[in-house]
């Protein structure tokens, strides 16, 4: 293991303020890809991070449970109807929402919004004369389904919420509120353990009841 | 007193611990940690245990073989007053969404910057766990080392990714999120951060 420790005194770190960066950046110019070029980096902002450097060839999304849950929030926000989400809350255990689905991902959506074009990303470029291995053929029918999946902002993809952020210490009836827990029917058991998980899924299921009564 | 064989040498002989059991205890040692057999349901100390005021400034991974910067980040130092979060949690969890791709990156390194409050800090460390469902990949010991009063340090570790057969990584690729780690922090044997993040391996345009 190769370690490099500097500790040098706390510097004045030169550091752009949020509205600064994000007032600078710009869409990268398109650029013709082919599985030889290296990609444009991907810069933007998420939740106070200043992201210098994303190669989408290997990194596509990064966000934090700030991002996520504000998120949660807005989405639970348009929830228009609560009978629609106590029909949904009646079965929790039934058929889950695709995982196919992300939630809240800083896929430079506002940077890249309106590039939609699916981008073969296993092709890594050669390295040392020696191209790699392709990932097996069954992960192409998935991507593939990911890259037409649901439109929306930055593609409206939804994953269940990670169960550290629903339990969060001394915060959890402030982060829960948002669902509206007491205007919902539960038939099911009182159980903690049965809640989180039906909590993980309520706003999932409520968006795909939303989608249908849409169209 | 279960004792794990492990899929990882480094646990070997290592008693078996769960996530109950060590909330009762008073403090979390490395070894505690490295007896946990899956991912924690929730963190196993408050943020206000990082009395040492250590803050990551910084952070990069590239692919060791071609020297590649896959991602890089940075933030500006937390303030005097401390950062105020919606949640006490929200900022001590982050998301991934790699590509295929990624998985087939062997060695991966990963520069952390931090700074340091006003006092030393001995043998600061990190222990990463990294699981698939309820499988334990990977576990990563790294050390720090000592890092003086109010300064700011940079490290780099590297990451031996594992051999996953195609049959897990096919998995992993097509269960976004269920790969999810614990970086546990300890100064002088003591738990003072625990961070969690999750991840995807299915990532598209």
């Amino acid at each position: 293991m190769e370690m490099d420790i500097s500790g040098v005194s706390r510097t004045h770190v030169s550091i752009l303020p949020a509205a600064e960066i994000k007032a600078t950046l710009k869409p990268e110019a398109e650029r013709p890809r082919c599985a030889s070029t290296p990609c444009s980096p991907i810069r933007g902002t998420v939740a106070g991070y200043q992201i210098l450097h994303m190669d989408s060839n290997y990194l596509v999304g990064f966000t934090t449970g700030e991002e996520l849950l504000k998120l949660a929030h807005k989405w639970s926000e348009g929830a228009p109807e609560k009978s629609s989400v106590s029909e949904s809350v009646s079965s929790p255990i039934q058929s889950p929402v695709p995982k196919s689905v992300d939630l809240g991902i800083h896929r430079s959506s506002r940077i890249f919004k309106g590039k939609n074009r699916y981008y073969q990303p296993y092709d890594i470029p050669a390295a040392n004369g020696r191209r790699r291995r392709r990932m097996p053929s069954s992960s192409d029918t998935f991507l593939r389904s990911l890259a037409h999946g649901e439109p929306g902002p930055g593609r409206g993809l939804h994953a269940p919420l990670p169960l550290c952020l629903l339990k969060g210490k001394g915060a959890q009836s402030k982060s829960l509120d948002y669902l509206n827990l007491d205007k919902i029917s539960i038939k099911e058991s009182s159980d903690t353990e049965v809640l989180q998980y039906q909590l993980q899924h309520l706003t999932l299921r409520g968006e795909r009841v939303f989608t249908r009564n849409k169209t | 007193m279960k004792v794990q064989q492990g899929c990882n040498s480094s646990d070997m002989g290592i008693p078996v611990t769960t996530e109950e059991e060590l909330r009762r205890n008073t403090v979390i040692t490395p070894e505690d940690v490295l007896g946990l057999q899956k991912i924690t349901k929730n963190y196993l100390c408050s943020p206000e245990e990082n009395v040492h005021m250590i803050d990551f400034t910084r952070f990069k991974i590239r692919d060791m073989e071609t020297g590649t910067v896959l991602f890089e980040i940075t933030k500006p130092p937390t303030p005097a007053g401390g950062k105020k979060h919606c949640d006490p949690n929200a900022g001590r969890f982050v998301r991934y969404q790699f590509t295929p791709a990624f998985l087939q990156l062997r060695q991966v390194g990963a520069t952390v910057e931090f700074t340091v409050g006003d006092t030393p800090i001995n043998n600061f460390r990190m222990i990463e766990r990294h699981y698939f469902r309820d499988q334990l990949l990977k576990s990563f010991d790294f050390e720090f080392g000592f890092c003086m009063p109010s300064s700011k340090n940079t490290c780099e570790h590297i990451y031996e990714f594992p051999a996953l057969s195609e049959e897990i990584m096919r998995e992993m690729i097509l269960h976004p999120y269920e790969t999810q780690s614990d970086s546990f922090y300890f100064v002088d044997n003591k738990l003072v951060m625990h961070n969690k993040a999750d991840y995807s391996y299915s990532g598209g345009p």
